[in-house]
């Protein structure tokens, strides 16, 4: 039966004894003293380059940011006043196409001249 | 202090060694070896190597204490390592393949004194099986550790465990018998 045969196993792989002496020379090989593992927090002596690492840092971060920021203001504002002038360059173009326009429909519509009749004859 | 696997252990023992008595790890040390050193041989079939892989794994016990929360944690992370060491061995290095299990008359003649040609037999199919099963069957039956318990040690699904027992049993069994060693009749 299935039971008999694990029963076998379980007493034929009973575990055997360690070699003489296992535990002495395991013993003899150990490190005089145990590290711990657990890491006890000890404040480090004061480093100039570290005291003042951390505020350089964000410093100098700061200074990039504000740097960045008014370079991206100009920029928009230069590209603001580029569109103003395109803008007004259109507004321009129209005005002078549209007198341009009006003077063509005058000289169409206004009633003919004498000289323009004997011109025509 | 002398105390074996079987005897209950104070559980000041492992304060006691915490707080770097050597002599209360030498007592732990002591009640685990040959449960240690066991697995080692089965898994590696060879005495060296599972003497190496025995204080390897008392020496990260010793660097490790601080973790250990109980006696019983105790246990199950000795065996943990042990099984997790001894498949990381053998997947760099194929001990099995190298050294035939010329131990297994000397293990059979300490455990089981009647026919030791079984017992030399059983461990050299045990040797055959990969390194997954092989642990497995040592903690099932060399440690006597529930499925569960096997699973949480080997990193594994219970079903993986539970088809690793089914499928070794199998295999071991059919070739007991075909070696005939084992009788027909103990088939279900």
């Amino acid at each position: 039966m299935n039971e008999n045969f694990e029963d076998e196993l379980r007493r034929r792989l009973r575990a055997v004894d360690a070699p003489e002496g296992f535990a002495e020379r395991l013993m003899a090989a150990l490190p005089a003293e145990r590290k711990s593992t657990v890491v006890a927090f000890v404040p480090k002596a004061a480093h100039p380059a570290r005291h003042f690492g951390v505020p350089a840092a964000l410093a100098a971060s700061l200074l990039v940011a504000v740097f960045l920021g008014v370079r991206v203001a100009n920029d928009r504002e230069i590209e603001q006043q580029k569109g103003i002038a395109a803008s007004q360059q259109l507004m321009q173009a129209l005005r002078v196409t549209s007198q341009k326009l009006d003077l063509a429909y005058e000289a169409v519509n206004s009633p003919p001249t004498a000289g323009d009749e004997e011109n025509r004859s | 202090m002398s105390f074996s696997a079987t005897q209950p252990m104070p559980d000041s023992l492992l304060a006691q060694a915490r707080a770097g008595d050597r002599d209360a790890f030498a007592t732990l040390v002591r009640a685990h070896q040959g449960s240690v050193f066991s697995i080692g041989l089965r898994m590696l079939s060879r005495r060296d190597a599972a003497e190496d892989l025995a204080q390897d794994v008392f020496l990260q016990l010793y660097r490790k204490l601080e973790s250990i929360e109980s006696l019983e944690h105790l246990g199950f992370w000795l065996r943990r390592v042990a099984a997790n060491l001894a498949i990381d061995w053998l997947r760099r290095r194929p001990y099995s393949d190298t050294q035939p299990l010329e131990e297994g008359a000397e293990i059979a003649a300490q455990e089981v004194a009647e026919d030791p040609l079984m017992s030399r037999e059983l461990m050299r199919l045990l040797g055959e099986l990969a390194p997954h099963p092989r642990a497995v069957m040592l903690l099932r039956y060399q440690e006597d550790r529930d499925v569960a318990e096997i699973a949480a040690m080997l990193d594994m699904p219970v079903n993986t465990v539970k088809s690793h027992i089914k499928r070794s049993l199998t295999a071991l069994r059919g070739q007991m018998i075909g070696a005939k060693l084992i009788d027909c009749e103990e088939l279900p």
